[in-house]
């Protein structure tokens, strides 16, 4: 399954392209379906929406930090399958104030109200530029109706929700890769003592950040799908 | 329904955590064989809050790691009684715990001591206002029991969990730097108060140049090496900034495992057993007493543990729940207004306040603590004058920095977009700029904020879930407005403040939502009181109903003070236990007439 | 009388590590490391947040430090040079009776050589030779050896197999019996320090921990904000202070490399 590095990064691509680095990486192989749970079209849709709520400036973009990973992991693990939430039914609609309501897990959620999107006559979301995939994202925060009977409101919050996890949560989960996000904002992450200078504002600044693994994590994979801007 | 009868114990103690516990070790040491039945898991804080892992702020801050799963039992809510209360399917508003210990391994560790107005509010406000002050549409009820008969109580608690702060009161003398309005203390903190970072520290200095009374938050994340009543020993906190939902692996937060279960769990009379869920209590056939409790072990099989005398120590609103689907009591009913399981149910009212710093300081808000804060109590409870604001009650003003955790700490200015670069840039530029004030106010009772059961939803044992009618009242709407203003003062009054912004979550307009986090204060339900008619526990927190039912928590409560709830109900829970160990265990019989 | 001594208790070390063909550098200054290659590696964030006490490192800064260690201090003398006890790259002289500096929290042994400057930390040799040490050759020396990348050395003799294991165990997660929280509660990744406050045990001389460990329980060394050291050590067992010093003695930090974002990737969502 060794493959020359670039050449099969085609549309319908789904074998990896392994950097030399990781050829002899253990789990090289297990590369070859890189999604554990999205579509390369959910991949790149999702890669174009989190670029907007998170656009490249100084600092990644949220696909180049990891998030389309991030949000593939958990969509294929407990929270995507529905651990934490209470899916019995029946399943009127409520307030605003009696929170989500929707008979679906989060990976049902995403997956079906992507397609409802995609196969609605809303233009297509990839094929837009940045200014135009900016009005996209302003008008689906603002969408009040249904996409394969997933409400806009709830589907747009839990892809905003998990954009903003995926940028800053501990880079064992896929995101925040070379702890991007934490380094944007100053925090030190998983490894913490500040009894001596909690009070010295003197002796305040922030350590370089170290997540959870970072001592095992010797050679964190890079993400696995990045907008390439136009 | 067939279950197998185990031997009978003398006590069966109903949740893991601080009243379970607590319970369990005093009443263990008087001789009496006690089983507490533990619905989670073992866990300990060593070995399972450990250093990095526990750091993950998406499993045990987003994710809930260490809390209730809503699949096996959540409840149903709605504002008021003309919409249908839906199930509350995720976690938000409130987060009870699970397992060893309960919400006492995530809590934040502020631990308060009620002022004495709190504890006979209705009395009070009369006493000092007049006869009719109090709006007929509001519930307020003194609890019963004074703050001096508590204060011994108070005090072993805050002894306990090496509680650190600077007394403000010590035996009527009042000391500047300590909290001027709180009740006597018999004795200063047993620790040292924590040690404050430049947000903590620039609001104490606006306050003080108000006219205000600063002083540090009482903390039970401990300042020094302790070693408690029971013989814990604890450690200093490191100011991790993973401290509420999450374990203490340093042992520095007073937490029920170290400081009780530790301490207990190898004496003869104490069993626990773990992953014991109890389903139901039962009652004797003239129904004056509890027999025992029903419960399912990991394996789902019923058993009946029958016993002399049954402590309620879930989380409050499973207290009340508990007694809803066992027919202890007689539930409320709102629209004929009789019955009292699940009456005056009450939350808190929470507002916040924020304020953006200049480059010239620094906050680093990653260096926190669940306790870390200075507090401003002038307008909390009837420390102000209420003859013309048009409410009761009030709140503590609190700059703190608990946490810089990176997705949940994103202070940004008014108007900042939601997403997008503008939004990014904001993000990085206000993080270490930023200082966190809380309004956290009382939260009075109404007839029409009250438990029952839902008839549509179950749990996953097949039983009812309980049902929440909740909304704020007018009253509470006015109070944090009015105490919000007070904050947003103070920090326009700090130095080298560029931008100030406040956000009321009970402002005019704006109906309670179980959507996003306020707090775990769910009190009421389970109301102490002298009047039968109108309270479930008697002041000993003996159920009227059922003489060897004993209730603890929250639940309590007849309506909610300002303050975090644990220190009172820690000091009615030793109350109790003394009444227990010196005079009921005797002589089981109802310790006061109805 | 303490150079005698000390060069007598050196003769005898360099005797024994001879006979086991130990490479001696000690005394090799030509191993020392040039500022050129301690400012190469002040170009990594990690390596400069490790090491700065509290002004901006420069060469100045190095220049001094390397001096100091030399022996070159205002104060100094042959008696002065931290390489004859610390070795000429921090990596100390086998023995285990001088602690490893080489890369240790800068800020952190500044505030070692403050309190055996004060005698907040009690030590008859390091007390002497700290209080002839301004500040600012304090810090120094501190940023300098705080730069160095040493190598490490062998760890000699023969331990248990289950005593390492328990030290692994009581290091990465504790014991609920004793109350022991876990050493990587407070010292960093795999015991690789937590800079600034919190020195890295991660390739430290055994003995040297086992004997720091000893004081702290005994109450001898208790300058660590709010005796958390003493707390700990108070509930600690001889066996255990072994374990957990055996341990880290042996523990190695990983080196990090990390692809660039431009390596070829899986899937490009490309336009």
């Amino acid at each position: 399954m060794q493959i020359a590095p670039g050449a099969l990064a085609t549309s319908a691509g789904i074998l990896a392209a392994p950097h030399p680095a990781f050829a002899q990486h253990a789990l090289a192989q297990h590369d070859a379906r890189p999604w554990a749970f999205v579509t390369d079209d959910e991949a790149r849709w999702l890669a174009a929406l989190c670029d907007v709520f998170i656009p490249e400036d100084d600092y990644p973009s949220a696909s180049q930090a990891g998030v389309v990973d991030y949000i593939d992991l958990q969509l294929a693990t407990g929270y995507g399958r529905g651990d934490g939430l209470y899916l019995e039914g029946p399943f009127p609609a409520g307030t605003q104030q009696q929170g989500y309501q929707v008979p679906y897990p989060p990976a049902q959620l995403i997956r079906r109200g992507i397609a409802g999107i995609r196969a609605s006559d809303a233009p297509d979301l990839t094929a837009l530029d940045q200014s135009a995939r900016e009005g996209f994202v302003e008008r689906l925060s603002q969408d009040t109706g249904t996409y394969d009977d997933i409400p806009a409101k709830v589907l747009f919050d839990e892809l905003l929700g998990l954009t903003n996890q995926g940028y800053f949560t501990d880079p064992i989960y896929l995101g925040n890769y070379d702890y991007a996000g934490w380094k944007m904002v100053g925090f030190p992450g998983a490894h913490a003592y500040y009894l001596d200078r909690v009070d010295d504002p003197g002796r305040n600044a922030s350590p370089p950040p170290m997540g959870i693994a970072h001592d095992r994590a010797a050679q964190p994979r890079p993400p696995r799908a990045i907008r390439k801007d136009i | 329904m067939a279950y197998e009868t185990l031997p009978k114990t003398d006590v069966v103690i109903i949740g893991g955590g601080w009243t379970g516990l607590t319970a369990a070790y005093e009443l263990a040491h008087t001789g009496q064989r006690c089983v507490v039945l533990e619905r989670g898991q073992k866990r300990h804080s060593v070995t399972s809050f450990g250093a990095p892992e526990e750091h993950d702020e998406l499993k045990y801050a987003l994710r809930y790691g260490h809390m209730q799963d809503v699949k096996k039992e959540t409840l149903t809510f709605r504002n008021s009684r003309d919409q249908q209360a839906l199930p509350m399917r995720r976690l938000g508003s409130f987060l009870p715990g699970t397992g060893l210990g309960g919400a006492g391994i995530h809590w934040n560790g502020q631990i308060w001591r009620p002022l004495p107005s709190d504890l006979a509010m209705r009395s009070h406000y009369e006493g000092r206002y007049g006869a009719g002050f109090l709006p007929d549409d509001l519930s307020i009820q003194d609890w019963g029991v004074s703050y001096d008969e508590l204060e011994p109580h108070l005090d072993f608690f805050e002894r306990i969990c090496g509680a650190g702060g600077y007394a403000g009161n010590l035996n009527g003398a009042a000391r500047a730097g300590g909290n001027v309005f709180e009740g006597p203390r018999s004795a200063d903190y047993p620790n040292p108060a924590m040690k404050q970072p430049i947000s903590n520290t620039l609001f104490g200095q606006a306050a003080e140049r108000l006219g205000l009374n600063p002083f540090p938050m009482p903390s039970a994340n401990v300042t020094k090496a302790y070693e408690n009543p029971y013989g814990a020993q604890l450690h200093p906190c490191t100011y991790c900034g993973f401290c509420e939902r999450f374990g203490c692996g340093y042992l520095a937060k007073a937490d029920p495992i170290i400081c009780v279960y530790d301490r207990i769990k190898d004496h003869e009379n104490f069993d626990i057993r773990f992953h014991a869920q109890v389903l139901r209590v039962e009652k004797s056939s003239d129904g004056r007493t509890a027999t025992g409790v029903v419960y399912q072990d990991e394996d789902g099989s019923e058993l009946f543990q029958p016993a002399d005398t049954i402590c309620m120590s879930a989380f409050g609103l499973w207290n009340v729940h508990l007694m809803l689907v066992s027919g202890l009591g007689t539930p409320y009913d709102p629209e004929t207004r009789t019955g009292t399981v699940g009456r005056n149910y009450a939350y808190q009212t929470i507002a916040a306040v924020d304020a953006f710093f200049d480059d010239s300081v620094s906050t680093t808000p990653f260096m926190g603590a669940g306790a870390l804060g200075v507090v401003v109590d002038d307008f909390n409870g009837d420390n102000f004058d209420h003859s013309d604001l048009g409410f009761v009650g009030g709140g503590y003003i609190a700059c703190k920095q608990y946490n810089g955790r990176p997705v949940s700490y994103q202070p940004v200015p008014e108007g900042t977009p939601a997403w997008g670069g503008a939004w990014k840039h904001a993000v990085r530029e206000n993080y270490g700029h930023h200082g966190d004030m809380v309004i956290h106010g009382s939260s009075v009772s109404t007839p029409e904020n009250y438990l029952d059961l839902d008839p549509t939803w179950t749990d996953a044992y097949g039983r009812p879930l309980l049902r929440m009618t909740f909304n704020f009242p007018d009253n509470d709407r006015k109070m944090s407005d009015y105490v919000m203003n007070r904050a947003v003062e103070i920090a326009e009054e700090m130095d080298n403040v560029t931008s100030v912004s406040s956000f009321n979550l009970a402002a005019e307009g704006q109906d309670y939502s179980i959507v996003p986090y306020q707090t775990t204060h769910n009190v009421g339900g389970a109301v102490i009181g002298t009047d039968p008619q109108t309270s479930v526990v008697n002041r000993y927190g003996q159920m009227w109903d059922h003489h060897n039912v004993f209730v603890f928590g929250a639940c309590l409560f007849p309506q909610n003070l300002g303050y975090n709830p644990t220190g009172p109900l820690m000091g009615l829970a030793y109350w109790t236990l003394e009444h227990m160990k010196t005079d009921y265990l005797q002589n089981p019989r109802p310790l006061m007439d109805a | 009388m303490k150079r005698i001594t000390s060069t007598i208790f050196r003769m005898a070390s360099v005797a024994a590590l001879g006979l086991l063909g130990v490479p001696l550098d000690a005394q090799d200054r030509a191993a020392s490391p040039g500022l050129d290659m301690l400012e190469l590696r002040l170009q990594d964030d990690r390596v400069l947040f490790n090491a700065q006490v509290k002004q901006p490192v420069d060469d100045d800064l190095l220049e001094l430090g390397r001096l100091v260690a030399m022996g070159g201090a205002q104060s100094g003398g042959s008696a002065m040079a931290c390489f004859t006890c610390h070795g000429a790259q921090g990596q100390g002289d086998g023995s285990g009776a001088f602690p490893r500096l080489a890369g240790q929290a800068g800020w952190y042994v500044y505030k070692q050589l403050i309190d055996y400057a004060s005698g907040d930390r009690p030590n008859k040799v390091m007390s002497g030779i700290a209080q002839r040490l301004t500040e600012a050759e304090m810090e120094a020396v501190a940023v300098y050896y705080s730069a160095i990348d040493a190598p490490y050395r062998a760890v000699l003799g023969q331990i248990n197999g289950e005593t390492l294991q328990w030290g692994g165990q009581l290091g990465a997660v504790g014991s609920a019996e004793r109350g022991i929280p876990a050493c990587v509660n407070c010292h960093g990744p795999s015991g690789t320090g937590n800079a600034p406050s919190v020195p890295y045990l991660a390739g430290q001389y055994a003995n040297y921990m086992t004997y720091q460990l000893q004081l702290w329980r005994e109450g001898v060394r208790d300058n660590d904000a709010m005796n958390v050291m003493s707390s700990i050590a108070g509930k600690m067992t001889d066996e255990d202070m072994r374990a957990v010093s055996e341990y880290y003695a042996r523990v190695r930090p990983a080196e990090r490399v990390i692809a660039p974002l431009d390596a070829p990737m899986a899937v490009t969502i490309g336009d």
